[in-house]
């Protein structure tokens, strides 16, 4: 397997116009266009960066943004945001076979074998794997894995499910998602979150992921969305950080994004307890859920 | 009905490193800060899940979201969840009437353990409406309709736009901290020197301190910093005497930025508890809170120093247990300003004050200088108002640990002219 080795973080916004422009480029026809999804070929690289550090300022900000304490406990959470410009640089590289613009972040599992220190440097590690049909087209998972520097076990690992929407190329029976159990039906809410109209802006700033779909109804709506929609992993550390201080030394954390959280919005956030851990669901008050986790007691890992 | 009172103990304590205004911790909180400084106490004491009996704590510079800042921190801190915690202030003293409260139930039996805390931060003050808009405001809620809501608003002003900022002043004088002990510095004639001296021992001492690993125990870095950044290790009597007054003015401006404390955020937890509950915690006592004393004086009227009430409460506190001034091993008195310790010192070794005063029949005596904040004090270590109580009581406790047996006296001065004052003893 090939690895890419950055010596910095890749700047997100430079990236972001490169898929911009191939996303002209599939548009167009014949030999200028890169002719849509005839290549189904993940490439078999992945992209690392060795010895990273952590702008405290950042994670501090992220922290405020998703209602933890700020403190040199990195969330869990936030190592999918340190890792995510990794993962843009591998979906948005020439030998990628599927558009980033348009992509659905429908699911991601990860887990935690020890504490990530604000002060540790860190080796980054992202990978592809196993594309594969779905009802309403593609997935893939984008791997991820931090370790302390120069060390061979991970502190942090992490699959994030994305859909590439388009003609399903299995029908019903395909593969579905693996499915997450939330907590029992009619439960009471836990607590209720006014979610407000900027939630997406906000998330943006703290961690980088500036898709246009979370940033303004116009822009959303060029996507097919009525109003801005909430970052799912937004979601997921804002349910994540209700369970501060009550968390296990190891644990896995997934979650499955659902109905998208459309701004402003007034949700519930229901809890239960699974033993060591918890099921979560997020949902409106009208029913439909947005999200659902399952947070589970783990092996510690490392030293 | 068990009811004879027992002793609490000082049984651990954890603080994060203070830091100076706007630096290291200009984007913590009050809650974040104490949530770091409790989640390290139970970290090194293995009190991870336990339901303790309760923890007080509180903050001078609070945001009025804060209100129950000490219960929604243990809420998300590694207690369990059922632990009870209530908010108190006392300004300075803040975290010593948090351990005097806890320890106090502890001794009447009504708690088996506590935690006695308290955090500031000036980085993350809470800034207001102006007051005329905020009443404005109010108005404009009571109003019967959009009419009479309308009717409010030609009272709208420019200067509504001009927030309302914490002010470090005294409401009845509208002088500060600092220009009222530039008075008392003046009265009681406290050199420039006698300050800048105590000023460099407290960063002597401190920084030895830090380096015979005496902080090891007591302290969990927070946000990249190790050790309190107002520490000058390298500081002298030549650089102290340099630097431009801060307080007063003409002849008597002797108060700098070096003999003063600095503005400051930090937080500090003490754990007490039951002899019998830190044994089956496997926490064996430090030291032990005897009893306490609270004074306040007139600064208003009363012709007294704003900062001056320790020394009514010393006194007091000495003749209920019996004891003389000399009867200590340590003296951990609050370095609010080097002249603040230096004029209490004097005024107790005054014949006429103590007897016109205090009420004494001649001097209450002479602090063994080399028995004074001995690992330094707020000079150096910084004071965030409602923290350095519980910072004190954690220092006092670990010393009388050290040596094995003894006494210390601890004095703390507070803003509206309070004064708490408390013996530890093992």
């Amino acid at each position: 397997m090939a690895t890419t080795t950055l010596d910095e973080t890749p700047g997100l916004p430079g990236l972001y116009a490169k898929a911009a422009l191939s996303a002209v480029a599939d548009a167009l026809p014949g030999p200028l266009g890169r002719g849509g999804g005839d290549r189904a070929d993940l490439p078999d690289r992945t992209v690392r960066q060795d010895g990273a550090r952590l702008d405290r300022d950042r994670l501090a900000a992220y922290q405020r943004v998703c209602g933890f304490r700020v403190s040199d406990d990195v969330p869990a959470t936030y190592l999918h945001v340190r890792c995510f410009p990794l993962s843009v640089e591998l979906m948005t590289a020439s030998d990628f076979p599927i558009p980033l613009v348009g992509l659905v972040h429908v699911a991601n599992t990860m887990t935690v074998h020890r504490r990530v220190g604000s002060g540790e440097a860190l080796d980054l590690e992202v990978g592809v794997a196993d594309l594969r049909p779905h009802r309403r087209g593609r997935v893939f998972d984008i791997t991820a894995e931090v370790r302390p520097a120069d060390q061979l076990e991970p502190s942090w690992t992490s699959r994030s499910t994305y859909l590439a929407r388009g003609r399903g190329e299995g029908d019903d029976d395909a593969p579905r998602l693996e499915g997450v159990p939330g907590p029992a039906e009619g439960r009471t809410a836990t607590a209720q979150w006014r979610v407000p109209a900027d939630t997406g802006r906000r998330y943006a700033r703290v961690s980088g992921d500036v898709n246009p779909i979370h940033l303004h109804p116009l822009a959303a709506r060029l996507f097919g969305f009525r109003r801005a929609i909430a970052h799912g992993m937004w979601t997921a550390a804002r349910a994540l950080a209700t369970l501060d201080g009550r968390l296990p030394q190891a644990w896995r954390y997934d979650v499955e994004f659902a109905k998208p959280l459309l701004l402003p919005a007034t949700v519930e956030l229901v809890t239960e307890r699974a033993g060591d851990g918890w099921r979560l669901a997020v949902r409106s008050s009208s029913g439909p859920e947005h999200l659902r986790g399952l947070l589970a007691e783990g092996e510690r890992g490392g030293r | 009905m068990a009811s004879t009172p027992r002793k609490a103990a000082v049984l651990a304590a954890n603080r994060i490193p203070f830091a100076r205004a706007n630096g290291a911790y200009r984007r913590a909180s009050n809650a974040d800060m104490l949530g770091a400084a409790l989640d390290g106490l139970v970290a090194r004491t293995g009190l991870q899940g336990e339901r303790l009996g309760e923890v007080a704590g509180g903050a001078v510079l609070k945001h009025a979201r804060d209100f129950n800042l000490t219960r929604e921190v243990v809420l998300g801190s590694k207690l369990a969840a059922d632990t009870p915690a209530f908010d108190l202030q006392q300004a300075c003293a803040t975290g010593l009437e948090a351990t005097v409260a806890i320890a106090n139930k502890i001794a009447l039996r009504q708690l088996d353990s506590g935690v006695a805390a308290g955090v500031d931060t000036v980085s993350d003050a809470p800034v207001a409406l102006n007051d005329d808009l905020r009443r404005l405001l109010m108005d404009a809620n009571a109003a019967g309709g959009p009419l009479e809501v309308a009717a409010l608003l030609p009272r709208l002003r420019p200067h509504h736009l001009v927030p309302e900022i914490p002010k470090n002043a005294e409401p009845r004088t509208g002088l500060s901290m600092g220009e009222h002990a530039a008075i008392t510095t003046r009265e009681w004639e406290i050199s420039r020197d006698q300050q800048d001296r105590l000023a460099l021992a407290s960063h002597q001492q401190l920084a030895a301190a830090y380096d015979r690993g005496f902080f090891d125990d007591l302290l969990t870095p927070y946000l990249g910093l190790q050790r309190d950044d107002n520490l000058r290790a390298d500081t002298s009597l030549e650089k102290l005497s340099q630097l431009e007054p801060a307080f007063g003015t003409g002849e008597g401006a002797t108060m700098t930025p070096g003999n003063s404390t600095p503005l400051t955020d930090g937080a500090p937890t003490v754990l007490l508890g039951s002899e019998e509950w830190g044994r089956a915690h496997g926490l064996a006592p430090l030291a032990f809170v005897v009893d306490a004393e609270i004074a306040a004086v007139d600064y208003v009227h009363g012709h007294e120093g704003l900062l001056m009430a320790p020394v009514y409460a010393v006194p007091r506190l000495l003749a209920r247990r019996d004891l003389s001034l000399e009867d200590f091993d340590f003296y951990e008195f609050h370095e609010a300003f080097a002249s603040t310790v230096l004029a209490t010192l004097k005024a107790w070794e005054d014949p006429a004050y103590c007897k016109e005063r205090l009420g004494l029949d001649g001097p209450l005596g002479t602090v063994d200088r080399t028995r004074l904040n001995v690992v330094g004090s707020s000079l150096a270590t910084g004071h965030p108002f409602a923290a350095t109580g519980a910072r004190i009581v954690a220092t006092a406790a670990k010393l009388l640990h050290e040596k094995g047996s003894g006494r210390a006296l601890i004095s703390i001065c507070a803003a509206g002219g309070n004064g708490l004052v408390a013996i530890l003893e093992r």
